[in-house]
């Protein structure tokens, strides 16, 4: 077992990937994912782009744990070494160094925001290194240290979004899923959330995967990304130029 | 009759009897507070509590408060097994709100009958070197056997707080009944957690049972009488805070304890569902809610 989480510099061996090959699923008798393949490769950012109810999250959910996929293989590659996600259960999943910011946020509302936190690093190999990430989700969100003693329910949907990111990342992540970070907040919020991913990212040499309906925002974070339409993956595209090029993404983000 | 004395005795009295009050609703704020399992046999589990500290206070002279705390190891996996049996008939299928109430509702009784069957109806007592004997401080006189679960049920209090708010273990305790999913999220199983939770509830049932008969003599069906009181005490305190909890049993006790000394013991019963009543009309949230 590697006894050392800190995370100087990432070495070839520390890679860590998401491979999700040809899976459906859905909700009972709701067929909502058709056989869909995507890779997210170590240390990218993959966007997946998509408007309501196309199955942005359930492919979310699917590789979280929270859903079961009916067919197809979900595979976490870590250290080179292939771990299979299906029957896994969402507990099992984060243990494994995957951490999920969820639609909705799924805060504690009656905790406060250090409560919160603390929360986060629940599991064994995030505890090690509690401190050093409490103070440096302070210093990227000092409204959360302004903050630390209030009930996390009381704060508005900007704030509680950052203090959801915060909470994901306590937990010492290698792979970041986020689930429509930009639902119910304001623009100017949107841009300033999605920044701070960014760099997040970058300081924890995270791999991202993030849902997102809105384009404009997605782009300025995603490598590449992929456009889901009724539960298929109707285009992969390889950077965010062709992304934006794509007569999908002109149709329904671009206004074209 | 109306002497400072005469109130600061009633006072006392009140605060020593509130800090067993707070033990013995200490347990019901961890599941019905925190977990949202509506235990409605507490008390059952508190007399069953008093009856094991009783048989080997007779039969081997065990000190009661040594007694609790020992059995309170096998009284926590008994509160595992009940927990497992609620969950796989009732919480797992969403069955929880009617059925699971007539499920612990039925425990009461079942632990009620088992005991009437056992021990009689009989009021039963225990031996110990503090009961009986008293202490004054001025003109106030401060009995041991009321001294003693003071002392206990504050302790009691005060572990369970940092356990609660300064562990690991403690604060998803605090989270799974906010959200089951994002204690999932956070790497932590839930069923574990509400398990391990609610044992811990049954064993300090059966601490304040112990408690309860150096008090005084106990019957079975004693515990009827508790179940106001600890419900009173968990609403009042607010739902799932150890403070609150203390704070609402000495709330709890000095009210009593005035009411039993200006209008008589019969009327004290009623002190807890009064004070039951207007907490949910005035502040549902309770004194330390959240």
């Amino acid at each position: 077992m590697r006894s050392s989480t800190t995370r100087t510099w990432k070495g070839p061996t520390l890679a860590h990937s998401i491979v999700v090959d040809n899976v459906s699923a859905g909700y009972g008798a709701v067929r909502v994912l058709h056989g869909v393949s995507i890779q997210v490769n170590d240390g990218e950012t993959v966007v997946l782009l998509g408007t309501n109810g196309n199955g942005k999250s359930t492919l979310i959910k699917c590789i979280m744990g929270i859903i079961q996929p009916d067919e197809g293989e979900i595979y976490l590659e870590a250290d080179g070494e292939r771990i299979n996600l299906a029957g896994k259960n969402p507990e099992e999943i984060v243990n494994l160094g995957v951490a999920l910011v969820p639609e909705g946020r799924r805060l504690f509302p009656r905790l406060t925001v250090e409560e919160n936190l603390l929360l986060g690093a629940y599991r064994e190999e995030a505890r090690r290194g509690i401190d050093r990430n409490i103070a440096f989700a302070f210093e990227a969100f000092p409204v959360l240290a302004e903050r630390k003693n209030q009930l996390a329910g009381s704060m508005s949907g900007g704030e509680q979004q950052m203090l959801a990111v915060a909470r994901a990342l306590m937990s010492a992540p290698k792979v970041l899923l986020v689930d429509e970070p930009s639902v119910g907040l304001a623009p100017i919020l949107v841009s300033r959330v999605i920044a701070k991913i960014r760099e997040l990212k970058e300081e924890y040499q995270l791999t991202v995967l993030m849902a997102e309906q809105n384009f404009n925002q997605a782009v300025k974070i995603a490598d590449r990304g992929y456009i889901i339409v009724h539960g298929e993956i109707a285009f992969a595209g390889e950077d965010t130029e062709a992304l934006a090029g794509h007569e999908l993404v002109k149709k329904y983000y671009l206004g074209a | 009759m109306f002497s400072i004395e005469f109130l600061l005795n009633a006072l006392v009295a009140g605060i020593l009897l509130g800090g067993f009050y707070a033990a013995m609703s200490a347990g019901l704020s961890l599941s019905f507070g925190l977990l949202d399992v509506v235990n409605i046999a507490h008390p059952a589990f508190i007399i069953f509590g008093s009856y094991l500290t009783y048989y080997v206070n007779e039969h081997f002279g065990f000190d009661p408060i040594l007694a609790g705390l020992v059995f309170a190891v096998p009284s926590y996996f008994l509160g595992v097994a009940v927990y497992k049996i609620y969950y796989n008939s009732f919480e797992k299928t969403g069955a929880e709100s009617l059925r699971g109430l007539v499920f612990f509702f039925g425990l009461f009784f079942l632990i009620e009958v088992i005991l009437i069957i056992t021990y009689g109806v009989d009021y039963r007592l225990v031996r110990a070197f503090y009961i009986g004997k008293s202490t004054s401080i001025g003109s106030v006189g401060i009995a041991y056997r009321l001294f003693v679960p003071f002392l206990v049920g504050g302790i009691l209090a005060a572990v369970l707080y940092l356990f609660l708010t300064k562990t690991f273990f403690g604060r998803a305790i605090m989270g799974v009944a906010q959200d089951s999913l994002a204690v999932q999220l956070m790497g932590v199983d839930p069923i574990r957690i509400k398990t391990v939770a609610f044992g811990i509830g049954i064993a300090t049932a059966v601490i304040a049972g112990s408690l309860l008969i150096i008090i005084g003599p106990v019957e079975p069906t004693i515990g009827r009488e508790y179940i106001g009181r600890v419900f009173a005490v968990t609403v009042l305190g607010g739902l799932g805070s150890m403070t609150g909890t203390l704070v609402g049993g000495l709330i709890l006790g000095v009210a009593e304890s005035f009411t039993s000394s200006f209008f008589g013991p019969s009327w004290a019963l009623a002190v807890s569902f009064g004070i039951l009543l207007i907490c949910l009309a005035v502040r549902p949230s309770g004194l330390f809610g959240r």
